[in-house]
């Protein structure tokens, strides 16, 4: 609920901006859109945008009515369930898998091994990304030469779980070791054990060097850095390192496979990706695409894990074995080892600035531990520069390399900022401290150089492809920092009493995408019922996030009718149009442009139909309270009406439908200003976070009670990502948590209070003026609270998570 | 595996299960169609299978079925209707207090346990009685808002009650919440 002093509505998308700024290049990516005027409502006019409508799903969540994929179970009374036998050994090969005991076992129903028929032999990688994607083909279903502990080597289906289960550990697999290596930089030795020949990889990557395991390497550069590192202005040069974060999605990965009575292959599934899994799947198993059919019920969370086609493959190569349906629903442990997490990085960043405190250069280097395969490995590390470094558009020379390395670890994958998270602590604490090393204020240091409206961002697209040469057409960075330094108490901030107690408040900056520029695709489709309701058919995926119900506010808004009158269907391959899928922060601004179109298509064949009922031109006509009414005579007709005429009229009769689709070449950012408060005990470094502060520019929020619940999650699990271990890893790289009792996912007792604030700006290209909001928010708590840190007692930690011990050993090493 | 047959007070009807002695409550109420307690670590860990075994709110995936066995058990699926919400759903409704939902019917089972005990919770009080069950999407700030917003409501409902005023259906259901469902922008059903 808001603070009481807070408007109900916000502001709607009039926060303050600076005045834009031209330049020669302004012809290519003028800062004017040509905006529909339809797209630019005022906040008044807004009928159901901008407002707290009850999410669309809410009323089966709440009351345990709503399926998730292993709540299809009862359906299906002949369902076989999946369990996996996984490599034991960090690196090496299979040389023997004994399943005659488990063959043997009552209710087990098949064992596969790499060499069974039902197993694809085909190369694939388990990115849900566009196509051909930019991740290489490097993994198998099941494997021969497994090179993490976790790896997938056979599958079993069996009438019950207990039995599955015991079927796998009645399997005996023996292997034939490899030397192994688990630190990315000893891995990135000539000399270290080698994860891949280059003969075992296709679609390979950019910088590739499978001798050095480096699946690629990526750089970029504006203008000339090591000139301006070797002037005369103050060179910093810093390290920062991160941890291995994991999903932990509250559903764990789980799929339902079967083959219909059409002979067609049915994939119940919690994935963020439909479209991408049926294109992938009909590769391995060289089935025709429209032969597949994946759909999405609920989905218990993504945040990236589920961005992949981590577990199909499993319940579908069993169920073709077996003939029967199959759930494979992956244990909590599994969870931890054997699915997706957050690339750990190391990260240098090093900057030239000026005696006066101007920024002449920018270098970010990062070397990315992609793990045993390299699903997401290279798009990552691009984006550990080419979110943050945009913050800072007006800087002349920039310069980004990253090596994208392998070991014989856990997989990695897409994770909620997908490398921003990563690039923002290492900038933003980096400038922090350069900004406190040269006497100047941290936040007014900040305010010099970030972005603004008519900025031209060159820096996004430096090392080509995504974002290249945006116009910044909103930008509310400057109310964000206005705004969260009131609510943090910036500027009355009371000490504690005792003396070893300091308190600091720290800031953090963030810049995101909207979805890939130049790479994305959204549709839509629209169908009238004659009681004047509608369907709304979408490909946009809700894995969680609330997009079904800001699809529905946004179709509502056009066609003038109440949110009630909407059903929605998302995520069905068979039945719904084409979309990528929930990534990149794209869903409401390009899959929500896609349901905006198709709406504003149908209501064209609405007023048609009213301007025929109501003897009326079409251009005196509007939609509203589910009408549709003149505003020279003041007639209406309700939409029920026209439905029933347009399907049942005497001399001419139409099916309204509405379709739409949308790609762009723009993806312009939302920002974040994050502040931490923050009392740290000197003597013992022991530390209490008061609050958390985050102001974002999401463009107009649709939702602004959903905004604020992607903010103040997304500020949780950056939260999580300063202060806990992680997924820690034993020397063979074996992970050491196995439950969330082993994993430090802040409860609700050991989280700060979060205050989210919408910064609302209008993003002309977007859907009613919206931009993305869910992942900003990811990137900023690791810097900020560092920088809090600093504040309070003067020492910095770079290296995550902050910890009491790591404050209190830097805190001796100063003492000493 | 050696069966055994349960009979449990669920939701007020009593019911008889065919289980295996290895079940945990979970594995039988979900095999029955009780799918409202979600499966989410089998280890009593995370919290999403939370329901009332006579009265106190208990992790079922580790709550063998045997012991169960005659014990009367609240799940979700016995709150509210959806077009007919106990307090406690609906103030998570109203206050955007899900998003994914899954950990939510454990979250909502947890949360109406410590308002029978403690009516009128501090903030704190309610962090901690959450401390067992884990969101991974919100943050708890919504979810905290909603259980202090739906203790309010209870505390209406009983004043309303006692004043002999418009009186509630018999399982204490509040039969208006003040607001409009889904088209009201107070965003807590507070006026």
């Amino acid at each position: 609920m808001s603070e009481d002093d807070e408007p109900a509505k916000p502001d709607g998308g009039t926060a303050s901006q600076s005045d834009p700024v031209e330049d020669e290049r302004s012809e290519e990516h003028p800062l004017e859109w040509d905006e529909p005027e339809n797209n630019d409502k005022a906040p008044d006019e807004r009928d159901s945008v901008s407002h707290r409508a009850e999410k669309y799903d809410d009323r089966k969540l709440v009351t345990g009515q709503a399926k998730y994929t292993a709540d299809y179970e009862e359906r299906y009374p002949d369902l076989a369930y999946a369990a996996v036998v996984r490599s034991e050994i960090p690196h090496g090969r299979v040389t023997d898998i004994d399943t005659s005991t488990a063959e043997a076992m009552d209710g087990v129903e098949a064992v596969l091994t790499p060499e069974s028929d039902a197993v694809p032999d085909a190369k694939y990688t388990s990115a849900g990304q566009s196509y051909p994607e930019p991740s290489p083909w490097d993994m198998h279903v099941l494997n021969e030469h497994v090179r993490y502990i976790g790896d997938p080597v056979a599958a079993v289906a069996a009438e019950d779980r207990a039995t599955a289960n015991a079927a796998v550990e009645a399997i005996e697999v023996s292997y034939e070791e490899d030397d192994y290596v688990t630190d990315p930089e000893a891995a990135f030795d000539s000399d270290a054990p080698q994860l891949f020949e280059d003969d075992e990889v296709e679609n390979e990557i950019v910088g590739h060097d499978y001798n050095r395991n480096r699946m690629a390497h990526i750089e970029g550069e504006l203008g000339d850095v090591d000139a301006a590192l070797d002037g005369d202005a103050h060179v910093h040069e810093t390290e920062w390192e991160t941890i291995r974060q994991s999903h932990a999605n509250v559903e764990k990965h789980t799929a339902l496979a079967y083959t219909n009575e059409d002979d067609r292959h049915v994939l119940i599934t919690s994935t963020q990706v439909p479209n991408h899994t049926r294109r992938q799947l009909a590769h391995l198993f060289d089935i025709p695409i429209r032969d597949i059919r994946v759909t999405k019920p609920r989905v218990g969370g993504g945040f990236g894990g589920k961005q992949a086609m981590v577990v199909e493959p499993i319940p579908l190569a069993l169920s073709l074995a077996t003939d029967r349906p199959v759930l494979y629903e992956a244990s909590r442990q599994e969870e931890f080892y054997a699915m997706r997490s957050r690339h750990p990085m190391k990260v240098r960043t090093r900057t030239a600035v000026t005696d006066d405190g101007d920024i002449e250069a920018i270098d970010i280097y990062a070397l990315s531990n992609t793990g045993a395969y390299g699903s997401h490995g290279m798009t990552v590390a691009g984006n550990v520069g080419s979110k943050p470094l945009p913050l800072y558009s007006k800087v002349p020379n920039v310069h980004f390399e990253a090596d994208i390395v392998h070991t014989n670890t856990p997989q990695t994958g897409a994770m909620r900022g997908y490398g921003a998270p990563q690039g923002t602590l290492a900038l933003e604490g980096h400038l922090d401290e350069v900004a406190r090393d040269l006497g100047l204020d941290p936040i007014e240091f900040r305010r010099r150089h970030h972005m603004e409206v008519g900025d031209l961002d060159e820096i996004a697209g430096m090392m080509g492809g995504e974002g290249a040469n945006r116009r910044i057409r909103s930008c509310g960075l400057s109310e964000c920092i206005e705004r969260g330094k009131e609510a943090i108490g910036y500027d009355d901030l009371e000490q504690p009493d005792a003396d070893h107690l300091h308190r600091g408040i720290g800031m953090a900056l963030s810049a995101q995408g909207t979805g890939v520029a130049g790479d994305e695709l959204g549709a839509a489709q629209i169908m009238m019922n004659e009681d004047g309701s509608f369907h709304l058919q979408v490909g946009g995926v809700d894995i969680g996030t609330g997009a079904d119900t800001a699809f529905l506010q946004i179709a509502a808004e056009v066609l003038g009718c109440d949110e009630d009158d909407i059903i929605v269907k998302s995520s069905d391959t068979d039945v719904t149009p084409f979309d990528y899928g929930a990534y990149a922060s794209s869903t409401t601004y390009i899959s929500g442009m896609a349901v905006k179109k198709a709406a504003e298509d149908a209501k064209e064949r609405i007023l048609d139909w009213g301007s025929k009922l109501l003897d009326e031109p079409v251009e005196n006509l509007e939609t509203g309270d589910g009408t549709v009414y003149s505003e020279n005579s003041g007639d209406s007709v309700t939409l029920e009406e026209i439905g029933y005429e347009a399907a049942y009229g005497d001399d001419e009769r139409e099916h309204i439908l509405g379709k739409g689709t949308h790609c762009t070449e723009e993806s312009p950012p939302p920002f974040a200003a994050q502040f931490v408060d923050v009392t740290v005990d000197e003597e013992t470094g022991e530390f209490e976070v008061h609050k958390l502060v985050v102001a974002v520019d999401c463009g107009v929020a649709i939702n602004p009670g959903m905004a604020e619940g992607q903010i103040e999650g997304a500020n949780h699990m950056s939260y999580e990502m300063a202060v806990s271990e992680g997924i820690t890893l034993d020397d063979e790289g074996r992970a050491e948590v196995s439950d969330f009792d082993e994993y430090g996912l802040p409860s609700a007792t050991e989280t700060p209070p979060i205050e989210s604030i919408l910064v609302e700006t209008h993003e002309p290209t977007g859907p009613f003026g919206a931009k993305s909001v869910a992942e900003v928010p990811t990137n900023t708590v690791p810097p900020a609270l560092s920088n809090a840190v600093r504040d309070a007692v003067g020492v910095r930690i770079r290296e995550m998570p902050i910890t009491a011990e790591k404050i209190r050993a830097k805190l001796d090493e100063r003492g000493g | 595996m050696s069966h055994m047959q349960i009979e449990l007070e669920l939701n007020g009807e009593t019911e008889t299960f065919e289980a295996s002695k290895a079940d945990s409550l979970l594995d039988v109420l979900r095999a029955n169609g009780y799918t409202g307690a979600k499966r989410g670590c089998d280890t009593g860990a995370c919290g999403f299978c939370t329901v009332h075994v006579d009265g106190e709110p208990v992790t079922s995936c580790v709550t063998p079925v045997a012991k169960a066995d005659g014990a009367s058990v609240e799940t979700i699926e016995g709150l509210g209707e959806q077009d007919d919400l106990h307090p406690v759903q609906q103030a998570f409704v109203d206050n955007t207090a899900l998003q994914c939902g899954f950990c939510i019917p454990g979250m909502i089972m947890r949360s109406t346990a410590l308002l029978d005990e403690n009516p009128d919770p501090t903030e704190q009080e309610v962090r901690e009685a959450l401390s067992d069950n884990l969101c991974r999407c919100t943050g708890y700030k919504k979810i905290v808002e909603a259980v202090l917003d739906a203790a309010d409501r209870l505390e209406g409902e009983r004043a309303v009650a006692t004043d002999g005023g418009p009186q509630d259906d018999a399982d204490g259901r509040m039969l208006d919440s003040g607001c409009p469902p889904g088209r009201c922008d107070c965003s807590g059903g507070e006026p």
